[in-house]
């Protein structure tokens, strides 16, 4: 009982210094990841065929897992070798280095076991024993069956051993000490598919439902963290903030989510990184490079199905925009963003994102917006649409209160409806994301 | 016919330039791309894009004057206000700061040249050649203002040419445009001419992040938009005024709530 005791009064320590570095680290927080440049190029590995042989139907299930599972993401750093790791995640904790998944026997998993790897994959305990940081899902991988877990490493086993050690991690303390990992997995884990299947669901929703919560791993971005980073219970998929990109609210709302979305627009956004509403940007421009692009029309079509199925998030009130701001934005929009989205933002579908009813202006968080109109940003390509657009950075050209206006304008034109953004909200991610000074590309000429 | 073979000596000093040229790119580390003497370069993988990087005009800020003296301040507002005097059609070089806007540029790479071959030989080339003095164009303004002083000295009692009546500029800057004008100290009058108009009209009516065209006069006043990127919804709408107001790289009042 005593031991009970001291081991309940260590985790509650424990949890109250990991929620006050968070609040301390929100503040000191990240600036732009410096993140692999997308290409179609170092996905093609994925989908390299694998030769007739007594185990290439493991094999090929091993290949097909590392697509659903969207392992490239982060283990592949910028002008790293695919499954090497080596990326810096941002965490409201520090800097987390993605480790080595390839086969190198000294730096990778060439050595590991079966059990070790199921361990990892189920339980986060590394190969060494140690606990693994849940920037690793498997909070969503101990979705996944035995026979999943054996066909991946089987699969990365036969990839090209990369002899490189990713750095060592950044992270503050507590959250530095492995072991307080233990207290975190203490905490509610994802939901489990097939634990809440409604009535009359079909097959494909069930399989949808197995994707997303599983190997798709879509909630560790798109469901709200609270103050431990776990998951806020009761708001599964109603968005949250990473990388100071908003993951939009992937329910049923028609301001905020996907709404207003048809099962073949999210189908074909998963397959091409496009459609008539939206772009995929940011760190869902690598999802859709190296995981959704990559898999059979069935398996998105399933997750379409499912996403279709979460019921809207409760609506918040928004505050009026202020008239004076509107006017300024609309200036602001007429000049520098109707090139592209033209005038009344109704865009090129499957090219430049309409702004109207669009749900990633609509975030109740403008991070995303702000972020996107500062710092520019990327579609992910795909190998249907190979080319990655590009919207250009904005934050040499409009002062804050300019990115502050025109953003209050964007979020409440054309059938648009969000809180209105302040010139204070734009300085602080302008600052966050180092963009006080202009950084100028290596071809601009004479300055 | 029988082509004319390079000699020896010109193939000589054809490869030297290229050796130096490329010796060149190899020790400046600070060349970007797209400079003189930048290395060429290959991207493999994906196509190159860093999220926050602009390619940002290089504008200028402060109001001094860093390359004209005082006097050479003097003879270039002299000079501009006569090239576009202020009238009714609209303001003149003086109003739109194009003094300002060719004293920055003297001050930066423009003036030193670092765009343009300055090396020999300098035969007199013919007007379809372009350019062909040893001056960089900050050394040609530099000497030719004190050529043009020098000349005025002489001819018109000791004034500088700043002091001189309307019509006493005019007629020395029409002398010079049409090449009659002598002046000493290996300054060509007609290169010059030709480089201050050019340069006045550029002054004039470049964006106002170079420091002329202030309040984008000069725009306002031939109803150009300015940096208004794309007119696509305006292809087929013929006969119908374009409302867009001028606008500069770094925007117009109306983005602050200004008219």
């Amino acid at each position: 009982m005593r031991m009970l005791l001291r081991v309940v009064g260590v985790l509650i320590v424990l949890s109250l210094i990991a929620g006050a570095y968070f609040a301390w680290s929100l503040s000191h927080a990240v600036a732009l990841p410096a993140g692999p440049v997308t290409s179609v190029a170092a996905a093609k590995i994925l989908l390299e065929p694998i030769a007739d042989g007594p185990n290439a139907a493991q094999l090929r299930q091993g290949q097909y897992l590392a697509r659903l599972g969207d392992c490239l993401s982060c283990h592949l750093r910028a002008d790293g070798e695919p499954f090497a790791g080596g990326l810096g995640l941002n965490t409201p904790f520090g800097v987390i280095y993605t480790s080595n998944i390839s086969s190198d026997p000294d730096h990778g998993i060439g050595k590991w076991t079966p059990d070790q790897f199921y361990r990892a994959m189920h339980d986060g305990i590394g190969g060494g024993g140690q606990h693994l940081y849940p920037a690793f899902p498997y909070p969503w991988f101990r979705n996944l069956s035995r026979q999943d877990d054996d066909a991946l490493l089987a699969y990365l086993k036969t990839t090209t051993p990369v002899a490189y050690q990713p750095p060592d991690n950044k992270l503050v303390f507590p959250m530095n000490v492995r072991a307080a990992v233990a207290v975190w997995n203490l905490l509610p884990l994802p939901p489990q598919p097939g634990k809440q299947t409604p009535q009359g669901a079909t097959a494909e929703w069930s399989r949808g439902e197995a994707l997303v919560l599983g190997p798709g791993h879509c909630s560790q971005c798109h469901t709200p963290r609270n103050l431990f980073g776990a998951d806020k219970q009761g708001e599964a998929f109603q968005g949250g903030l990473l990388d100071n990109f908003v993951s939009p609210d992937l329910t049923g709302n028609e301001r905020t989510g996907l709404g207003r979305w048809t099962v073949d627009d999210i189908t074909e956004y998963l397959h091409t990184g496009r459609n008539a509403r939206a772009a995929a940007g940011g760190p869902m421009g690598d999802v859709v490079t190296y995981s959704t692009s990559l898999m059979t029309d069935e398996d998105r079509h399933a997750i379409a199905v499912y996403l279709k199925s979460l019921s809207a998030s409760t609506d918040v009130d928004v505050t009026a925009a202020d008239p004076a701001s509107m006017k300024r934005g609309a200036a602001v929009f007429s000049d520098a963003c109707t090139a592209c989205h033209l005038e009344n933002a109704v865009g090129q579908p499957t090219l430049f994102p309409p702004l109207g009813d669009n749900a990633v202006a609509q975030q109740n968080d403008p991070t995303g917006v702000l972020h996107i109109i500062l710092a520019g940003v990327r579609v992910g390509p795909s190998p249907t649409r190979p080319s990655p657009l590009t919207m250009p950075s904005f934050a040499w050209k409009l002062t804050d209160q300019q990115v502050a206006d025109v953003s209050t304008y964007i979020r409440n034109s054309w059938g648009n409806r969000a809180s209105p953004v302040t010139a204070a909200d734009v300085a602080k991610l302008r600052s966050t994301l180092q963009l006080d000074e202009v950084r100028l590309t290596d071809n601009s000429g004479d300055h | 016919m029988d082509k004319p073979v390079p000699g020896r000596r010109h193939f000589l000093i054809s490869t030297a330039v290229v050796a130096g040229t490329g010796l060149a790119g190899a020790i400046g580390a600070t060349v970007r791309d797209g400079e003189l003497g930048a290395p060429p370069r290959t991207y493999k993988g994906g196509v190159p894009w860093t999220e926050g990087q602009a390619d940002s005009p290089p504008g200028v800020s402060g109001q001094d004057f860093k390359f004209f003296t005082p006097a050479e301040r003097a003879f270039i507002e002299a000079a501009v206000s006569r090239l576009i005097p202020n009238d009714e059609v609209g303001p003149g070089a003086i109003e739109a700061n194009v003094p300002f806007f060719l004293d920055r540029q003297l001050a930066g790479p423009f003036g030193r040249g670092d765009h343009y071959y300055l090396g020999g030989p300098w035969p007199k080339g013919t007007p379809e050649q372009g350019y062909q003095s040893r001056f960089s164009p900050a050394q040609l303004y530099r000497a030719a203002i004190a050529a043009i002083d020098k000349y005025t000295h002489a001819n018109f009692n000791g004034a500088d040419f700043a002091k001189l009546s309307d019509d006493d500029r005019d007629k020395l800057l029409k002398s010079m445009e049409s090449g009659s004008l002598q002046l000493e100290d290996g300054v060509d009058a007609k290169t010059f001419f030709a480089m201050l108009l050019q340069n006045t009209k550029e002054g004039y009516f470049s964006d106002p992040i170079y420091g002329g065209n202030k309040d984008m006069a000069a725009w306002k006043m031939i109803g150009f938009p300015g940096a208004h990127y794309d007119y696509r919804e305006w292809v087929t709408r013929h006969g119908e005024p374009v409302p867009f107001p001028p606008v500069s790289f770094k925007g117009r009042p109306g983005w602050n709530g200004e008219s």
